[in-house]
């Protein structure tokens, strides 16, 4: 490991996707509008049918809004850090870049974090913004009393869904279907994880496919301390399986990419779209 | 005695590619799910050297193997069978340190990219390749003037011309300052004007200022005549010819060489052409097969004997004669002399 050659990979991959981002002003102009109407179509699905209590008692202690607030804010995370690390080498297919960019002695892990992590710049928006119109138009009030614990579960809850991200990445590469894929994996996820609704309002069965998933860890942990006033013991029991999934997806995906190179470089296919 | 820079041995690349369906109903719908494969050996068992300082050719029309030989150099691509050693390393086992000595340059559109600049691109290669912030942005102003683009550097390259983007790729190649410089068909596509410059950078630039050792692959003989010490002809995979482009020529030396430009020549007239006696090998071209207009290209042992009776032919067969010369052998006629057919057929 070269830290000098890692870091200058980092900084010129994190600085070109920036370039590229904003030499787009439509992507900025879908990145205010996107993450806005996502969060409204959920509340007032809601609020159609009542206030939380009305609904089910598995809402009344996230008081309904700000649960629907913090889901909508892990599961945009987890769309834009699978799309910045997951799709950045196929994208780099279809910039017609991939070739180049597999000539050059770097490493690749260092390559889709600093995508992924520079993917979080359009994230930070959405995740501000979907906090401010929660609390300015529909009233939701934090409880926070540990902010180390948010601190903790907001970092956990990242470098989980980045390990997705390089998980994934191999996949789409060897697959060149990432666009298919990706989008594949919207609805499945955010169903799963509990977007919208607490896990525990699902079917058993059901429920053992959502703790397979990183996003609903992140999204429980995050409603518990932002919502509950958890602290570090309340969340202990999210972030464990988190760190967990952290480590099995980057060491597989690790592996899988290099199995992945080494095929497509076997048959021929790397350049293909 | 020069060291050899790039060495292959017996280096082979087959791909695989899906049978074509036959039939049809459910046949045919298993066939497209389970589907044949057949082989296709894009470069056979090829072997050759490169010696420092040298700028070597490799010679072929398309779909002969060029660029899948560059890419097994630069690893790109894994070999089926063989070896290549790249400044002394392995390309299979070592690739890391392969890829640190070469700089790649293909030609195209692809490899930019075109919403930043040429400078951006330029830095962020060299980022990649581990050059200090410094010595980096010397390095791209020197490259930026030496292929006159600094004064569009900060321009996106989208805004490019063809002949611009081509000379950004080559200086993209330069970044690392490598030893060795892998030329993938760096003029395809380009106006005569820009290709001129492209060659010229070449040869009088990288090669006899800068004493890089060079590979370059292209279909245009006269290009590969101009620039290499010496040249490996390759076609379907195969080298069917290497040494300098003198002693190539030599080849045929005591072949004559006519050629013939017409028109209204009909398209079965190119067999008969090539049964009239004396004639070694001929090659027709049609540049307008709906009127007839072609090229006639003829080998044989004395030109005087085979003129009057090829042009008695033509005009039996209603051609009409253009312009008949005896020219000088040319690279593209060594290829003729070897495999019987163009090398842009």
């Amino acid at each position: 490991m070269n830290i000098t050659k890692d870091w200058r990979t980092f900084k010129a991959v994190f600085l070109r996707n920036l370039k590229l981002y904003t030499s787009y002003r439509a992507w900025i102009i879908a990145t205010v509008i996107w993450p806005l109407p996502l969060l409204a179509v959920n509340i007032y699905q809601y609020m159609a049918f009542g206030t939380a209590a009305d609904v089910s008692d598995t809402l009344k202690p996230y008081g309904g809004i700000g649960m629907i607030v913090v889901g909508t804010v892990v599961y945009l995370l987890y769309n834009r850090l699978l799309w910045g690390t997951g799709v950045s080498i196929q994208s780099e297919r279809w910039m017609g870049t991939i070739e180049v960019l597999f000539l050059t002695p770097t490493n690749k892990m260092i390559v889709l974090i600093a995508s992924g992590l520079s993917s979080l710049i359009e994230a930070s928006w959405w995740i501000f913004s979907i906090f401010f119109l929660g609390w300015a138009i529909f009233g939701v009030q934090p409880s926070i009393t540990s902010w180390p614990a948010v601190f903790t579960c907001v970092i956990s809850t990242m470098a989980a869904l980045l390990s997705v991200g390089v998980f994934f990445a191999g996949f789409f590469v060897l697959t060149r279907a990432a666009d298919q894929l990706a989008s594949g994996l919207q609805a499945p996820i955010r169903f799963f994880s509990g977007v919208a609704f607490p896990v525990s309002a699902l079917p058993q069965m059901l429920q053992c496919i959502s703790y397979l998933i990183p996003v609903t860890y992140g999204i429980s942990a995050l409603r518990k301390c932002v919502l509950l006033s958890g602290d570090f013991g309340s969340i202990a029991l999210d972030i464990a399986p988190l760190w967990f999934m952290t480590m099995i997806f980057l060491i597989v995906g690790q592996i899988t990419l290099r199995i992945v190179e080494r095929q497509t470089k076997k048959k021929g296919t790397l350049y293909l779209f | 005695m020069p060291a050899r820079v790039i060495e292959t041995q017996n280096l082979t690349k087959i791909f695989e590619k899906k049978a074509k369906t036959e039939g049809g109903g459910l046949r045919r719908l298993y066939k497209r799910i389970r589907p044949k494969k057949e082989q296709i050996v894009a470069v056979d068992h090829i072997n050759f050297y490169i010696n420092e300082g040298e700028l070597f050719g490799l010679l072929g029309p398309n779909g002969a193997g060029k660029t899948t030989t560059i890419k097994l150099l630069c690893t790109l691509l894994i070999p089926d069978e063989g070896t290549a050693i790249v400044n002394g390393f392995d390309v299979v086992k070592r690739p890391e340190e392969v890829q640190k000595c070469i700089g790649v340059v293909t030609g195209g559109e692809r490899g930019l990219y075109w919403r930043l600049t040429g400078r951006e691109n330029l830095w962020f290669f060299s980022q990649l390749y581990n050059v200090p912030e410094k010595v980096a942005k010397e390095r791209i102003d020197k490259l930026l003037k030496l292929v006159e683009l600094e004064e569009r550097a900060d321009e996106q390259v989208e805004k490019y011309s063809r002949g611009m983007k081509q000379r950004l790729h080559v200086v993209r190649g330069l970044v690392n300052d490598p030893p060795i410089l892998l030329l993938d068909e760096p003029t395809l596509g380009l106006d005569p004007a820009s290709a001129r410059v492209i060659r010229d950078f070449i040869k009088e630039e990288l090669q006899a200022k800068q004493k890089k050792t060079i590979l370059h692959t292209t279909h245009y003989m006269e290009e590969a005549d101009q620039l290499c010490d010496r040249i490996a002809i390759i076609d379907y995979g195969k080298i069917i010819a290497l040494d300098t482009p003198e002693n190539l020529k030599k080849m045929i030396q005591k072949t004559d060489i006519v050629e013939i430009k017409v028109s209204n020549l009909r398209q079965e007239d190119e067999e008969k052409i090539g049964a009239i006696e004396g004639v070694k090998k001929s090659v027709v071209a049609f540049t307008d097969a709906t009127v007839g207009e072609a090229t006639i290209k003829i080998h044989a042992e004395k030109a005087e004997e085979i003129i009057p009776l090829t042009t008695e032919f033509l005009i039996k067969s209603g051609a009409r004669i253009l312009m008949l010369e005896q020219t000088k052998p040319t690279l593209e006629d060594v290829f003729i002399s070897l495999t019987g057919r163009k090398l842009r057929d």
